[in-house]
């Protein structure tokens, strides 16, 4: 099957500004976009750059959009596109080269929430942390989030707003808040209770259309927005 | 500089237009509040532009807006639902945004009728 790929390119070293570039190719059955890419790679122009690495959706490197949406170059099929596809850079991250993006934007604001257990006194000496299926069955769909920048990046409120903390930032603190061993649930409901945070959501569903992984962060933020709302009463 | 605009679901298209009428809103209780300011020039000034308002092309104006107080309510609704986390799922908050539609839709129709008949 013959795909004709555009592609938005960037090289900032020399090009003033982005181009596209047309590659016709011949895919196999079977071929994802990345498939497509590393042909155009490999045999046709060796300075084409993106990054990749585990290939099979779980490292999460190839995000990027394809055909306006924020997708996993390595998870999607070519027979679901049309033979005429454009795929470009994640949006209002810095530019790199080509389809590579710089990703601190999205760290920081991670880090910047807490990512980690927090725990008020000494662990215990004698045994795990427990917690009860039930209590772990909570944090489905929280803690699967492979930090591509797909939602982020497809986020009207982050475009408007760098700033803005964006959905994999609350769909992390969420994953801490709901969980029944941590402790710092209050001082997280207060990094996003601010003008940057929850508020800015304007539940407008994108992230969830984009999750490579299916996971919800729209349903993340209203549950911290409940959790903030209800702890005033 | 991008190729190809982010595609818009049905989230984006409800924002958008939760975005325009709202600001459609905010304009008209400005011209609203203009309007009836006219009260405290006296009945003649009142009463001339109480009779361009009420002209044809207003009517259909009004109806206009009984179409965008309708939209912003009921995708406020969605919202408020969203938020309580009832429709949050992606596959929900689409049916609720079209269910919302068609009940604005059958509403504006009746408007209509009432309007003018
Ligand atoms: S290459 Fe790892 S997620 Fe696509």
């Amino acid at each position: 099957m013959k795909y004709t790929v555009t592609i938005l390119r960037f090289n900032p070293e020399q090009d003033e500004k982005p181009h596209q570039e047309r590659y016709s190719i011949e895919a196999q059955e079977g071929w994802t976009v990345l498939d497509a890419l590393n042909e155009i790679k490999w045999y046709r122009d060796g300075s084409l750059s993106y990054r990749r690495s585990c290939r099979h959706g779980i490292c999460g490197s190839c995000a990027m959009t394809i055909d306006g949406v924020n997708r996993l170059a390595c998870e999607t099929q070519l027979a679901t596109l049309k033979s005429e596809f454009v795929v470009e850079p994640l949006r209002h991250l810095r530019v790199i080269k080509d389809l590579i993006v710089d990703m601190e934007p999205i760290y920081t604001k991670l880090l910047e929430i807490k990512p980690y257990f927090i725990e008020k006194g000494p662990p215990p000496s004698d045994h795990e942390r427990l917690q009860s299926p039930e209590e772990n069955k909570k944090l489905d769909g929280l803690y699967e989030c492979i930090i591509c920048g797909s939602c982020t990046s497809s986020c009207p409120s982050f475009w408007a707003d760098g700033e803005y903390l964006g959905p994999h930032a609350f769909l992390k603190v969420n994953r801490f808040v709901a969980d029944s061993r941590d402790e710092g649930k209050a001082e997280r409901l207060k990094l996003v209770d601010n003008r940057h945070g929850l508020w800015r959501c304007h539940t407008i569903f994108n992230c969830v259309e984009a999750c490579p992984k299916s996971l919800n962060p729209t349903k993340a933020i209203s549950a911290l927005k409940r959790a903030l709302v209800g702890g005033q009463f | 500089m991008v190729i190809r605009h982010y595609r818009w679901h049905t989230g984006t298209w409800a924002w958008i237009l939760h975005r325009l009428s709202g600001m459609a809103l905010i304009s008209y209780l400005v011209l609203h509040t203009w309007v009836i300011h006219h009260i405290q020039r006296g009945p003649e000034e009142f009463d001339a532009l109480m009779e361009f308002v009420t002209s044809p092309l207003f009517k259909f104006g009004e109806l206009g807006l009984f179409g965008v107080i309708l939209y912003h309510t009921l995708n406020g609704i969605r919202i408020v639902l969203v938020d309580l986390g009832w429709t949050v799922e992606l596959k929900a908050q689409k049916i609720t945004f079209w269910a919302l539609v068609a009940i604005g839709i059958i509403a504006l129709g009746l408007g209509a009728y009432g309007f003018f008949h």
